[in-house]
């Protein structure tokens, strides 16, 4: 029997896997958590600062996943507490820092909602305002009808 | 031969209306931007005004701030609680603003310590504060370096912004009314705390309040 079905299943076995495989699960680095949290001295994300402060920051985070803490929020709440809501490069979505999150979406999504809208109404105007073809006199339409006749003739 | 039927030409929309609706839109985008312009450059010496009113002779009231007590002593205290400035009227205060993993604030604690022990009866205040760290690492820098002066802790940089500190360490003097007598702009050296102790003796000696 050829060994070959069985080295193409495990392959697909593999790559199915791989697929499947959550992205957490292939664990939280400390970039991960130093791009959302910002340098107290320069104000850079830490994954960019070379500062003391930085650099221990990102000790410490190293730290706290070697511990086995998996969630990037549960270690910036922890810096938080430490260094005070500023830390943040991105507000958290709860509370009044929901609004951060929200406004621009909104915004995005009125405008959005808009454009056909205001498409239909210069389209409209710009109907109301074309040259119109006035109906023609009596004194017109007499006029023509004899010419017509004369043509005719 | 036939003739075109003759066009009339349809009301024209109120240009004249619209300019002048232009007009005032683009006064107003200017007025705004002549505006910020002149704000920012009637604040452009804002941030150095401590500095500056220090040089001319002036002394500007000491920021008001209230943190948590890091390491206790001197009557500041306990840990934990939170201590205002203004709480320490009628005594002079030299604040020091450090953080354990800044070097020259390493260099300038022996200096520091020995004019707190000078000054500690003498209704004078030394009060670390300490800025960008982890509450841990300046408890161990406090215990490795054998302090005993007081200090606060301040996570968000609050007081640094307010103080316009640039970086650690720096050192500002507060008098008996709540004004800034001093500031030093970088760490204290052996020459700056013998200054230092000529500025707390002359502030000594004027009278607690006038």
């Amino acid at each position: 029997m050829s060994r070959r079905p069985v080295s193409w299943a495990l392959l697909l076995a593999m790559v199915a896997m791989l697929l499947l495989l959550p992205a957490a699960g292939l664990g939280l680095s400390v970039n991960d958590v130093a791009r959302d949290v910002r340098c107290p001295t320069c104000n850079t994300p830490l994954d960019v600062s070379n500062a003391p402060i930085a650099i221990r920051m990102k000790q410490y985070i190293a730290d706290r996943i070697s511990a086995g803490v998996t969630e990037k929020a549960v270690i910036i709440d922890e810096l938080e507490a430490e260094f005070g809501p500023e830390i943040r490069t991105v507000p958290p979505k709860s509370g009044f820092d929901l609004i951060a999150w929200i406004v621009p979406a909104l915004v995005v999504f009125v405008g959005l909602a808009l454009i056909p809208i205001i498409t239909r109404l210069w389209s409209r105007r710009g109907r109301d305002h074309e040259p119109g073809v006035a109906p023609p006199s009596p004194e017109e339409t007499r006029r023509l009808q004899e010419e017509l006749d004369r043509l005719e003739t | 031969m036939t003739e075109d039927a003759p066009v009339v030409e349809a009301p024209e929309p109120p240009r004249d209306r619209r300019r002048l609706v232009w007009a005032i839109v683009t006064a107003v985008v200017i007025a705004a931007v002549v505006g910020f312009l002149a704000l920012g450059l009637a604040n452009r010496g804002v941030g150095t005004s401590i500095d500056t009113a220090i040089r001319a002779g002036e002394r500007p009231a000491a920021p008001e701030f209230s943190l948590p007590v890091l390491v206790a002593g001197g009557g500041v205290g306990p840990a934990g609680t939170n201590v205002a400035l203004s709480s320490l009227r009628g005594k002079i205060v030299v604040v020091n603003m450090w953080a354990s993993w800044c070097g020259p604030c390493i260099e300038e604690s022996a200096l520091l310590e020995s004019l707190w022990n000078r000054y500690r009866t003498r209704d004078v205040v030394l009060l670390g504060i300490q800025v960008e760290d982890f509450t841990k690492d300046g408890l161990a820098f406090y215990e490795k370096y054998g302090l005993t002066y007081p200090s606060l802790r301040d996570g968000g940089d609050v007081t640094k912004r307010a103080y316009q500190a640039t970086g650690v360490p720096e050192t500002f003097v507060v008098d008996r009314q709540g004004r800034l007598a001093l500031t030093l702009r970088g760490p204290v050296a052996e020459a700056d705390a013998t200054a230092l102790a000529g500025i707390i003796d002359g502030l000594r000696r004027e009278p607690a309040v006038q």
